[in-house]
């Protein structure tokens, strides 16, 4: 009969509360329970003196959710008040972590409209740009986070040599840093090829070729086989390098960092060379009067760093920076100056001083190495900077070397091309769009006109390319003698013109007149200067 | 630690009214897009006609009589090419199908000795997709100017045609203006200078060029045709080309009309042209 009556009469604990406190009492302490189950130990009074900035009290409660909940265990409970300033650490950790999310977060926005194949890919990036709300602006701030992520891991690297923070006990710290420097660089290359334009392409294809330099050589085919998936970059390598660019290195990179996090908290944030004595390291231990409570400090701050930062890109991205696309992959049509990003011109510089086995694969080899493991073997116990001159002296010298050798890389450097096709890539590079396409249309009058004669031409758009045209002519006047140059402007459909460039020159082997010419099309629509503004 | 907060909530709003900016932006930025991209499809189709399609359908794609169609004219636009060949989509559709697989079989009554070839990867042609789509957009440009013209086309009245009968005395030639109407709007080099459709023009080897060749010919044995001077035997080429056909050329390849397109002044151009080939 109990059973029976049980059904009719349900036992709501709730009621026994509001029988037993009141409705607002139960309400009140119902919420209480909520939000300390959130947030792992702080009821609504809690958070609201944290938010007034009370005392916390003793023992302090805002130490629970560090011990009981998820996220916050991860972080420590306190910090020296001497690091939580912007000297030492200039907050370039944290900023990688930021970086890192970010990337996280606009880059599975953007697959979930990306197919890695190359019949669609490039055309996945078209209803990106076309079609796909806020598509361009999350494909612009993933390409933008990305390079600035970069500089950020490299800066934080140079920061933590400069301070000495690589030091005993951070050796470990340490080789696990450079290895995510490594992450780095090579996740935001694997993103080149997945657009599949000319960039993607070529870009990966010289990255790729330093593979095959890897002795013995059938070491070298395999290990170039692995990665293009083929003999050459295809559906099989795009596979790969987005397989790479989304799961591998990701979970590489996030399996590191846990490490590398795991390891700055065990040892404590290191303290800056003058606040230690020589020889000592006191950061684990960290001074009552001395402690900087994450909750609220902390926390608070670093919301607020995340608002401004995302803020910061949203409107950088909107309106000054947008990713660049440049025509669709073609294995046919090489570029004139095919460049590694910039964060790989060194290698590119390097390669050109020789042998690619020794510069491509050997030297970059033993800087990954050193660059990894010298912690272990540089033992000098004093942080402080008057006493590590040599060890500063030769951090500068590597900052210097690399930004030579990253010059090398470029094609200002070392790079043999007729100067003919200089100076027709000049005004009409395969690239991007170049001054030719970013003029005004409305400007570009049918007729010819002569470049050494750019003051009579008729119009302002005219004047400048023609302008442009004469002076490169000029430039390269010892390889090219007795230059001219000539424009020829044609109607062509409409809305679209015939845009021939043509340059006539004595050979200087021959003596004879030689000519060299490039056309292009230009419709009154392309808006090349809006849509790839700092492309290329 | 207060004006953290109230900066950082502040920051966090502007944030989201930056996206509600953007999003109320959004289509018209999108719009912009598709319009400019759709001119650069334009842009790109261009030089792919200039590389791939103008030797056959003729510069700016006025076509070229005996080898291919042209694009840039009105039949193709006002729907009575489609109507022609039964085909029931659009315009735009029925030139991306005949660029992408080609066309096995040609339209009834148009004498092409060549195929159109297939374009797209997906049939085994060279180009891939956005590029078919590029040269697609770029022939739907013509629309415009295509229909304009319509009408406006220079045609030749029966009196004013030169006609079939070779032993009519034509006018002093002019081979400069010869060569432009065998380059231009006659389309003869395509099958003659560039291709070898037809027996070529120019001398090669021991074999002399086609005014040259004209007077030994009629020399021939096997020569069947009624020309008695080599400048007939042009003159029968052009007008009457199935009276006789070189070995090792099929007849009914050569359009037949050109008697009826060619005023006495264009063929003694172009027979002019013709006899400059020694």
């Amino acid at each position: 009969m109990d059973f029976i009556r049980g059904i009719f009469e349900p036992h709501i604990p709730i009621l026994d509360d509001i029988k037993e406190k009141g409705v607002r009492q139960t309400i009140e302490d119902t919420a209480n329970d909520s939000v300390r189950r959130v947030t792992a130990g702080l009821d609504i009074p809690a958070l609201r003196g944290m938010l007034r900035g009370d005392e916390p009290g003793r023992p302090n409660p805002r130490l629970t959710p560090h011990a009981d909940g998820f996220w916050l265990h991860m972080r420590p409970g306190f910090y020296n008040n001497l690091v939580t300033g912007l000297y030492p650490s200039f907050r370039l950790g944290w900023l990688s972590t930021f970086f890192l999310t970010f990337e996280i977060i606009t880059g599975v926005y953007l697959m979930f409209w990306y197919t890695p194949s190359p019949l669609v890919a490039y055309q996945n990036m078209v209803d990106i740009l076309s079609t796909v709300p806020f598509g361009r602006l999350m494909r612009d701030m993933h390409r933008l986070g990305a390079e600035v992520m970069v500089a950020v891991v490299a800066l934080h690297m140079l920061r933590t040599l400069v301070t000495g923070s690589y030091k005993k006990p951070r050796q470990f710290t340490w080789a696990t840093g450079a290895l995510l420097l490594w992450v780095t660089l090579v996740l935001s290359f694997s993103g080149y090829l997945l657009p599949w334009d000319q960039l993607s392409l070529w870009a990966v294809t010289i990255g790729a070729s330093m593979a095959e330099a890897f002795p013995p050589e059938v070491v070298g085919q395999t290990l170039n086989l692995l990665v293009r998936g083929g003999p050459d970059i295809g559906a099989n390598g795009l596979l790969r390098f987005y397989l790479l660019h989304v799961i591998g290195l990701p979970l590489a990179a996030l399996v590191l960092f846990g490490v590398h996090y795991y390891k700055v908290v065990i040892h404590g944030h290191s303290l800056a060379p003058e606040d230690e004595n020589i020889g000592e390291d006191t950061a684990k231990k960290v001074p009552l009067d001395k402690r900087e409570y994450f909750l609220p400090t902390i926390a608070t701050r670093e919301l607020f760093y995340v608002a401004g930062l995302t803020l910061l890109l949203i409107v950088t991205s909107a309106w000054f920076y947008h990713a660049p696309l440049e025509p669709h992959a073609d294995p046919q049509v090489t570029p004139l100056h095919t460049t590694a990003p910039w964060y790989f011109l060194w290698l590119q510089g390097m390669l050109k001083l020789g042998d690619k086995v020794i510069w491509g694969v050997i030297v970059p080899g033993a800087i990954t190495t050193i660059s990894v493991v010298f912690p272990y073997f540089e033992l000098g116990p004093n942080r402080r900077y008057a006493a590590r001159r040599i060890g500063l002296s030769g951090a500068a010298v590597s900052v210097f070397v690399l930004a030579v050798l990253s010059f090398m890389g470029t094609p200002w450097y070392a790079v043999q091309s007729s100067a003919d096709q200089e100076v027709l890539a000049e005004l009409l590079p395969q690239t991007h769009p170049g001054p030719l396409l970013n003029s005004d249309w409305d400007e570009f009058e049918t007729g010819t006109y002569e470049a050494a004669n750019w003051q009579a031409a008729p119009t302002p758009a005219l004047r400048n390319i023609l302008h442009e045209f004469n002076e490169s002519l000029q430039r390269h006047g010892d390889t090219l003698p007795n230059a001219e140059g000539i424009m020829v402007v044609e109607n062509w459909q409409s809305g679209l013109r015939k845009v021939t460039l043509r340059v006539l020159w004595d050979s200087i082997e021959t003596g004879e007149q030689t000519e060299s010419s490039q056309s292009t099309y230009f419709h009154q629509d392309s808006a090349h200067e809006v849509t790839t503004r700092f492309g290329g | 630690m207060k004006w953290y907060i109230g900066l950082g909530l502040g920051t966090l709003i502007l944030a989201t009214a930056v996206a509600a900016v953007l999003a109320v932006q959004e289509p018209a930025r999108m719009e912009r897009f598709d319009a400019a991209f759709h001119a650069r499809q334009i842009e790109n189709g261009a030089s792919l006609f200039e590389n791939n399609c103008r030797t056959c359908h003729g510069p700016q794609g006025r076509g070229i009589p005996g080898v291919a169609p042209a694009l840039n004219a009105a039949d193709l636009f006002d729907g009575s090419r489609l109507q022609a060949v039964g085909y029931a989509g659009t315009v735009e559709d029925y030139v991306r199908g005949t660029i992408a697989a080609g066309r096995p079989v040609p339209s009834e009554g148009a004498s092409y000795p060549q195929r159109m070839p297939t374009w797209s990867q997906q049939f085994g042609g060279p180009l891939r997709q956005d590029q078919i789509e590029s040269l697609v957009q770029f022939v739907i440009n013509w629309e415009q100017t295509a229909l304009a013209e319509a009408g406006a086309t220079p045609s030749i009245s029966e009196e004013e045609a030169v006609g079939t009968d070779i032993t009519v005395s034509l006018p002093e030639g002019d081979a400069e203006n010869g060569q432009l109407l065998a380059e231009g709007s006659l389309g003869c080099t395509a099958c003659h200078v560039l291709s070898t459709v037809g027996p070529a023009w120019a001398g090669e080897g021991e074999t002399a060029g086609i005014g040259a060749r004209a007077a030994s010919r009629i020399e021939q044995p096997d020569y069947i045709g009624n020309g008695t001077t080599a400048h007939e035997y042009l003159f029968e080429s052009v007008v009457l080309s199935n009276v006789f056909v070189v070995e090792g050329f099929d007849p009914n390849v050569m359009p037949a009309d050109y008697g009826r397109r060619l005023t006495p002044q264009d063929l003694a151009d172009v027979l002019a042209y013709m006899e400059t080939f020694r």
